[in-house]
């Protein structure tokens, strides 16, 4: 064996000592080699109770990095999480605190969030957090629990236990007891009876049995006899339910005599003057009672009533028009179909509606305003009607070309006449395409056109309006943006007539208001209402 | 009266005058060790003694404690199905605490002991003193590297202790109470720190300087001949063992908080 020397030896052991210590410190410790890279992300948690410094923050079960520090800030922890190059978190991620086992450690998960969504980078923060569902928590609603069987077994306690409970426990008991004594009683004192009954049984049996022996053949026929009748009788049940159920849903006319409160009112009237009748006729006074009396008559009496027995079958057979009008599903149907249409007549009734609209502008170049009032009738939802007095502080413009010769320069004058105060009046019609809708005719006196554009739920409408074509002048376009904040109000801005060669370009912000006739009418009442109150 | 305050006082007294010549031994040993000539083939010679030597009985302790405790933690944490967690509990017992403590415990038997009797011996057959005649400085000469070994062997030491102690835990955990390997080995990777680790290994060098310092100056200061050796020998092994008892306490409270 080779001889080793002190120093040999010694470096044998340590080498090993060493290889060993890092042998461990990189099983262990892989955070010593990953600490310092990777980037710090931000997260506010209500609460980070039982979250320590490096703990882990896990995506699926995979340690995606580590918490670095937790300090209060807004009276919220805000802790930092560093997360291991690489790893890629998106701002849709959710970051909850979690506990491992009943008694584990806390460590924060991230649930991935939507794909697509853009990263979260250095220095960034998850927004989306769920403080910890701890055992406290746990413990606080099985505390709950606990209270509430407490209080229960408190109640039935309080029913059941005490003198009180125990002494109605007991009685209901004794009455049981009683009850059973006073059973048994009767069926003693009863067993002589119940014997004889019993025998009588016995004996009536064997009779029966007796009969049965020497008359089976006729016992059969007479069992076939009744299996018919029984099978008819079921037949007439099943008639008589049949007509029973129409009357009951009110088909027919005998239905709706039935359904009919004035209708049940006149037959109680005439049953109780068939009820005078009859008793008259019990008596033997007047002429019908002394035909009934007579046999001659109970034969027609008879005889009416079997003829009227065809009329009814005819009548649950369909044969006959009455028959037809009751059985017939047709009739049903085409009163379906006519209340259905009655229906739809009344629906669009319904979404025929009325707007009244009072429209405000201010023009800016002018220091005026410009009112318009609208009646809009929209038929449908895709169609409306407008008709407009717009009162313009221009009013009607007239432009007359001047053609002057000074010194022998012709100078061309453009002289705008308006008269102020004027009323103007648009009338148009308008169809709607989706978000786009169109408008012609009258507008401002004048003909032309416009185009609207609805967005957001048409909270925001975009319009563009060209009128008063002249071959003398631009046409007047105007440009003008509605947002409708609130149900009745909106606001408006724009731009008036921006291409007019007559210097009547001007910026405009106005408002107004717009009510249905639905709108008005519930108005209306509630104010009548209010009236009245007071 | 007085003499009974002065018998209650006497033992005070002396425990602190002890403390203080163990103190300057060890000032005295640390300025000779940064002195010319650093007598590098005797700090190897202690250190294949105090280290090398000790291994076998180091990893025997170490295997069954090992074992031991993960047979007894099992039972405990079977109570309510924690099985999981014997693996960390073996390992963060033997890097954190029985891994130093029971290898300064077996290096004080095994070296400490040794030094105290061979220094006691010198000290006794004036072989310190003829040492002093030859100008050698006695605390350069047999306590530096006696010192200066233990301080760095204890360490090396107690890292194959640890290693050790842990496959001896493994072994009975997966092998003997079947527990799974992957959660063994996960559990242990996952509470155990680097920390804990180094934190054992700085404890494990105190112990190395305390039971060297104690083992050297009981030897040092023996009287008595052979009878004087054997009684610095005992007093080394009790006075070790108990001081790295008491100091582990405080390092323990001090280091991990």
């Amino acid at each position: 064996m080779l001889k080793l020397s002190a120093e040999a030896k010694v470096g044998i052991f340590v080498v090993i000592g060493i290889i060993i210590l890092a042998l461990m410190a990189m099983k262990v410790g892989k955070l010593g080699l990953r600490l310092g890279e990777g980037y710090e992300v931000q997260a506010f948690f209500d609460t980070a109770s039982g979250l320590a410094s490096d703990a882990p923050v896990e995506i699926a079960g995979v340690e995606v990095g580590r918490v670095n520090k937790i300090r209060l800030s807004e009276g919220k922890a805000l802790v930092t999480i560093k997360i291991y190059p690489g790893v890629k978190i998106t701002e849709s991620v959710k970051a909850i605190i979690r506990t491992r086992g009943i008694l584990g450690d806390k460590y924060i998960e991230l649930l991935k969030g939507v794909e697509g969504a853009a990263l979260i980078l250095a220095g960034g923060r998850i927004l989306n957090t769920e403080p910890t569902t701890d055992i406290d928590n746990l413990m606080i609603v099985l505390g709950e629990v606990a209270n509430d069987i407490r209080i229960l077994s408190h109640t039935l306690a309080s029913v059941i236990g005490g003198e009180k409970g125990e002494a109605s426990l007991r009685s209901i008991l004794d009455n049981l007891d009683k009850t059973i004594q006073s059973i048994n009683r009767t069926v003693q004192d009863n067993d002589e009876n119940v014997k004889e009954i019993t025998s009588n049984l016995s004996a009536f049996s064997q009779r029966l049995r007796e009969i049965g022996d020497t008359n089976l053949d006729d016992l059969q026929i007479i069992l076939k006899n009744i299996r018919r009748a029984t099978g008819k009788i079921g037949e007439l049940v099943a008639g008589i339910n049949q007509i029973a159920g129409r009357i009951n849903r009110g088909e027919g006319s005998i239905g709706k005599l039935v359904q009919d409160d004035a209708t049940i009112e006149n037959l109680n009237k005439a049953l109780t003057s068939l009820r005078e009748i009859t008793d008259k006729i019990s008596k033997g006074e007047g002429t019908l009672g002394r035909l009934i009396t007579e046999d001659q008559t109970a034969d027609r009496l008879d005889q009416t009533l079997s003829s009227m027995q065809e009329i009814t079958e005819k009548i649950n057979r369909g044969e006959g028009s009455l028959g037809r009008l009751i059985n017939d599903d047709e009739t049903v149907e085409s009163l379906n179909s006519t209340l259905s249409s009655i229906n739809d007549l009344l629906k669009k009734q319904d979404m025929f509606l009325t707007y009244l609209d009072y429209r405000g502008e201010y023009l800016f170049e002018s220091n005026r305003v410009k009112s318009y009032f609208t009646l809009r009738i929209q038929p449908r939802e895709d169609k409306y009607y407008l008709l407009q007095v717009v009162d313009s502080p221009r009013g009607k413009e007239t432009v007359t070309d001047t053609i002057r010769t000074v010194d022998g320069v012709t100078i061309t004058e453009k002289k705008v006449e308006s008269k102020s105060s004027d009323l103007q009046f648009s009338a148009q019609i308008a169809k709607r395409y989706y978000d786009i809708g169109f408008r012609a005719g009258l507008f401002e006196s004048t003909g032309g056109a416009g185009i609207d554009y609805y967005l957001f739920k048409d909270r925001l409408k975009l319009s563009f309006e060209a009128f008063d074509f002249d071959v003398e002048r631009r046409p007047h376009l105007t440009f003008r943006a509605d947002y409708k904040p609130f149900k009745f109000l909106y606001l408006t801005t724009g731009m008036d007539d921006f291409i007019s060669d007559i210097g009547r370009e001007s910026y405009f912000v106005g408002g107004g208001f717009s009510f249905s006739d639905e709108d008005i009418k519930t108005l209306l009442r509630s104010v009548t209402f209010t009236a009245r109150t007071d | 009266m007085i003499r009974a305050l002065e018998y209650t006082g006497r033992p005070f007294i002396y425990i602190f005058e002890e403390f203080g010549r163990i103190f300057t031994f060890l000032i005295n040993a640390i300025t000779w060790m940064v002195r010319p000539p650093l007598r590098l083939r005797l700090v190897f010679k202690q250190m294949e003694s105090v280290g090398v030597q000790s291994i076998i009985v180091v990893l025997i302790t170490a295997v069954f404690t090992g074992m031991v405790l993960a047979l007894q933690t099992f039972y405990g944490f079977r109570m309510f199905g924690g099985e999981g967690l014997v693996g960390a509990t073996v390992a963060l017992s033997m890097t954190r605490e029985i891994g130093p403590v029971f290898t300064g415990l077996m290096v004080t038997a095994r070296a400490g002991s040794a030094m105290a009797a061979e220094i006691g011996t010198m000290r006794v057959t004036e072989q310190i003193d003829a040492l002093y005649a030859m100008s050698v400085n006695p605390i350069q000469y047999l306590v530096m590297p006696r010192l200066v070994a233990g301080v760095l062997m204890l360490p090396f030491l107690t890292i194959v202790s640890d290693f050790i102690g842990i496959m001896g835990g493994y072994v009975v955990g997966v092998f003997l109470l079947n527990i799974n390997p992957g959660i063994f080995m996960a559990r242990m990777v996952d509470m155990v720190n680097l920390g804990d680790i180094f934190n054992g290994l700085i404890k494990s060098a105190c112990f190395g300087l305390i039971l060297s310092l104690i083992g050297c100056y009981k030897g040092f200061n023996t009287r008595g001949g052979a009878e004087g050796v054997g009684k610095a020998t005992t007093q080394t092994v009790v006075l070790s063992c108990v001081s790295i008892l008491i100091s582990d306490y405080f390092l323990t409270a001090f280091m991990f908080r």
